[in-house]
């Protein structure tokens, strides 16, 4: 393997770690659309996700620095064919921080809180529901299609069905994982915390998410037969234990919640979430856009490379123990109010 | 620049556009997250040695605003970085694997600076009051690297270095020479200290509104004498600074140095333009004041060395906006002049420990240097970036070669101009309802904030 690989699988831990983590703030914003008129809840939600999600977020630019340090080629081609899905993207990420830092900031009226509540919510569903339809989107594209764009200057655009049903499928299957993720997390917290009137409601949310959650896996697969035959095809060869053990997980976390173990939960739906973003990236190495670009073509040059490995490197053994004190902190939401 | 004839502005007046308008609103939101730390540091330093409760509250109430404030810019700054290939892919497939090492340091910084203000903002109770305050350290720390970085980027951007071109292709890339290229000490220098400027200079201005308005308790006069002990010191270290980055300019950048100087003939012995205001559109310019010899002797420590005129450079190789750039100029400069001098008279009058000067004219001044001292930055930005124009990278990559080829830049323009306007009311009431709601439980009402 060449150095340009072990950076590219570096990114792909990044990006599940955002899609993971990150993700569970999403479904934190999810789940709070649910528990509109309940204040408990959604201030539970508050709390827990207050000190975390910008920690969490980071990992989002991290990937994206990695990308277009390491793949400049792939960044301006995603750039140029990504504009649409995300700029809306963008536009709710930065209306739910907004609105995230007015709520918690101080109690206001009733009405305006739950207005700005309301605007977390939806840029929470919507944020997932994009960056699902632009993946499923990258992944579709085709070698038959004319050739890479990797030169600088122009190139063909690519078509990026973002808007297409296989894209719509992932998209609510995005969302799902991060609403089920945001449930089981809450579920374990509060139970370490003792507050066990909190945990059903979460419990009940995390079943119906789960549902949803493998309802939507297998949705997307009947749909990617149908429609992305391309990916399909990927995914039930070279991606196929993936695919097995995301749904057996998803099916594990559900009877888990079920019989009230949290932390299996918790574990099962880590899994899942590892299992679906690792099946995509096997599916479609060694390429980075569907099957168009790959890793070694829209590689930096060497000396590039090696800094960013040799810097890469550093930041995580900075930014890794300084992480693990933040959730160990932070393991139980507080159960007063702070501030 | 070409605009197809039916749309309002073109493509690459949308993107450049665009990207202006993010950075500006971005730019707010980061100094402030560079420089409230710092303050809230010393705020809270001041109660652990001291134990007076008002400067607890006064750390309290500062961590409030800024844990809203960090939410804003963090999700803005994403924005930016996205920007980065939405709108100039060509430009990042150039750029990226040259300059990619500062920035993926800076998310290393991003990482430090948001794990520990989630400690810091929700640790008030779980962490020792010792143990809090060196929470804060990290904020601090990382708030400024996560500014140089980005600004060795930019400094990059207008004295590249570190890489060659063969049949266009980037060869022999030395990331390293390319962070630490000729600009970077000065320019990331004077960023790092213009944050604190505005920052410090804000803070007073807030609690100078509150006087005015008869809130004078010791809450507030506290608040202003920390700002402004800071903002003395650094004021006129900004001003050498500056001066600094002018020798940078003039040696590496002389299209953008006759274009912020305003030096429209080639001059030996040039003199310093005082005056010499632009107005855009025409070409003469109101209140020539020139100080004979002094630019040579700035930009090049001799009195008679040559200074070029922009009209010795082509056309397409100078910025159709010099006018715009001298008046960005003009104003940063003329605000960090004043900055120097309020904040040396406010002590003049003070002395040590005398009273500090109260009167309507000193808090109508202070109130006013705060926006200023903001404005200042965004017109240091925009003489950095106008001045540079043509160019994207200086003398290597044309903006116009850099914009995307993706349609539809005009739509996105409109959409994120409309959402930063809705987003800067939405953060002004938010920050209103942290400083309006009930001050901190235990302490005297006498302590409400302005
Ligand atoms: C004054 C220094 C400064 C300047 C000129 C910039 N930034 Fe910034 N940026 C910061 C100082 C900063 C900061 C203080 O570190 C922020 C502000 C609030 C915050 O969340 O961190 C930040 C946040 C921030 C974030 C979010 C990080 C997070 O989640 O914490 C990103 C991705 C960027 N910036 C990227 C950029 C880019 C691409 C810029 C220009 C091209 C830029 N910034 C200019
Ligand atoms: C390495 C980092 C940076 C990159 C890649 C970058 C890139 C660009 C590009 C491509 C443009 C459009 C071309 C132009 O109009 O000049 C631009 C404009 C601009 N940038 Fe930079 N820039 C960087 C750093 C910064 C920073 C840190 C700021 C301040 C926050 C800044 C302030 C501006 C402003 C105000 C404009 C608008 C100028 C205009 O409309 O012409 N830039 N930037
Ligand atoms: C008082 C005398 C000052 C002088 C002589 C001065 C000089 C300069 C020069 C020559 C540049 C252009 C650099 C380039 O083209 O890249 C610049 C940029 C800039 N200035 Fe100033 N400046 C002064 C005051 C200030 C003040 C008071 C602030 C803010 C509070 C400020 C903020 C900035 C910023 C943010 C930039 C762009 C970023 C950078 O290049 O670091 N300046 N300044």
């Amino acid at each position: 393997m060449r150095l340009s690989d072990f950076i590219a699988i570096g990114l792909g831990l990044a990006l599940t770690a955002y899609a993971l983590l990150a993700g569970a703030d999403f479904g934190a914003g999810i789940l709070h659309l649910t528990f509109t008129g309940r204040p408990h809840q959604q201030g539970s939600l508050t709390r827990t996700i207050g000190p975390l999600w910008e920690a969490n977020h980071v990992w989002l630019i991290f990937c994206i620095t990695i990308l277009f340090s390491a793949f400049p080629a792939a960044f301006a081609a995603l750039g140029r064919v990504l504009l649409a899905p995300f700029t809306l993207v963008l536009m709710a990420l930065v209306v739910r921080g907004v609105a995230f830092g007015v709520l918690s900031g101080a109690a206001g009226l009733e009405r305006a809180d739950r207005l700005l509540g309301r605007a977390f919510g939806a840029a929470s569903v919507i944020a997932p529901l994009l960056f699902g339809a632009s993946a499923a989107a990258v992944a579709q594209v085709s070698s038959a299609a004319r050739t890479a764009s990797a030169a600088p200057a122009g190139g063909t655009p690519l078509s990026v069905p973002w808007t297409g049903l296989f894209a719509g499928m992932v998209g609510l299957l995005a969302v799902a994982l991060c609403a089920h993720l945001g449930a089981v997390f809450m579920t374990s917290r509060l139970e370490r915390a003792g507050e066990m009137r909190l945990v059903d409601g979460f419990r009940r949310r995390g079943l119906q998410t789960g549902t949803a959650l493998l309802g939507f896996s297998v949705l997307a697969l009947l749909v990617a037969a149908w429609k992305a035959p391309s990916v399909w095809h990927r995914l039930t060869t070279a991606g196929l234990a993936l695919v097995v053990i995301g749904l057996l997980a998803t099916v594990a976390s559900v009877i888990s919640l079920a019989r009230r173990r949290y932390s299996t939960a918790r574990g099962a739906t880590l899994l899942a979430g590892g299992a679906l973003m690792w099946g995509w990236f096997i599916a479609q190495s060694p390429h980075l856009i569907g099957t168009r670009l790959t890793i070694d073509t829209a590689a930096a040059t060497a000396p590039a490379l090696t800094a960013l490995a040799v810097a890469g490197g550093l930041v995580l053994i900075a930014v890794l123990p300084a992480f693990y004190l933040l959730y160990v902190l932070f393991a139980r939401p507080s159960p007063e109010v702070t501030e | 620049m070409s605009s197809p004839g039916f749309a309002v502005i073109s493509h690459l007046t949308a993107g450049r556009g665009q990207m202006g308008t993010s950075l500006s609103f971005h730019l707010f939101f980061a100094v402030l997250g560079v420089g409230l730390p710092l303050m809230m540091l010393t705020a809270e330093g001041m109660h652990l040695r001291t134990g007076d409760p008002v400067w607890r509250a006064l750390a309290r109430r500062w961590s409030k605003v800024f844990a809203l404030l960090f939410a804003v810019g963090a999700a803005s700054g994403t924005i930016i970085s996205f920007e980065l290939g939405l709108l100039w892919p060509r430009f990042m497939a150039f750029a990226g694997g040259i300059i990619g090492l500062p920035f993926s340091l800076e998310g290393a910084a991003f990482f430090i600076e948001a794990i520990f203000v989630g400690i810091y903002l929700y640790g008030w109770n779980r962490l020792s009051p010792r143990a809090h305050w060196l929470a804060g350290f990290p904020i601090a720390l990382s708030a400024a690297a996560s500014a140089f970085f980005i600004v060795t980027a930019n400094a990059w951007m207008n004295v590249p270095r570190g890489f060659q071109l063969s049949h266009g292709r980037v060869t022999h890339v030395n990331v390293l020479a390319a962070m630490f290229n000729p600009a970077w000490a000065t320019e990331t220098t004077h960023m790092v200290l213009g944050a604190y400027l505005a920052t410090t200079f804000g803070v007073a201005a807030v609690y100078a509104v509150g006087m005015l308005r008869g809130r004078r308790d010791a809450y507030h006069r506290k608040a202003i004498t920390v700002s402004l002990a800071m903002a003395a010191i650094i004021a006129p270290l900004q001003l050498g600074v500056g001066d600094l980055l002018g020798r940078t300019v003039a040696q590496h950048q002389p299209a953008t140095l006759a274009a912020i100087e305003g030096v429209s003939h080639t001059e030996s012995g040039a003199g310093l333009n005082v005056g010499g205001i632009p107005l855009p559109g025409h070409a003469t310019t109101v209140f020539n004041v020139k100080v004979p010899n002094l630019l040579s002797l700035l930009a090049y420590d001799r009195p008679n060395a040559p200074v070029r005129g922009l009209d010795t450079f082509p056309k397409v190789d100078r910025t159709p906006l010099a006018g715009w750039t001298r008046l960005s100029f003009i104003g940063m400069v003329g605000i960090g002049t004043g900055l120097v001098v309020l904040s040396l008279w406010y002590w003049l009058r003070r002395r040590r420990n005398g009273p500090a000067p109260e009167d309507r004219y000193t808090l109508l001044a202070l109130a006013a240097a705060g926006p200023l001292a903001f404005l200042a930055n965004e017109l240091g930005w925009l003489v950095s970036e106008l001045g540079r124009q043509p160019w994207v990278v200086y003398g290597v990559f044309r903006t116009a070669s850099a914009i995307t080829t993706a349609s539809g830049l005009g739509a996105t323009f409109a959409g994120f101009t409309i959402l930063y306007l809705g987003l800067s009311l939405v953060t002004v009431w938010g920050v209103r309802r942290i400083t309006t709601g009930t001050p901190d439980h235990g302490h005297a009402p006498a302590l409400s904030v302005a």
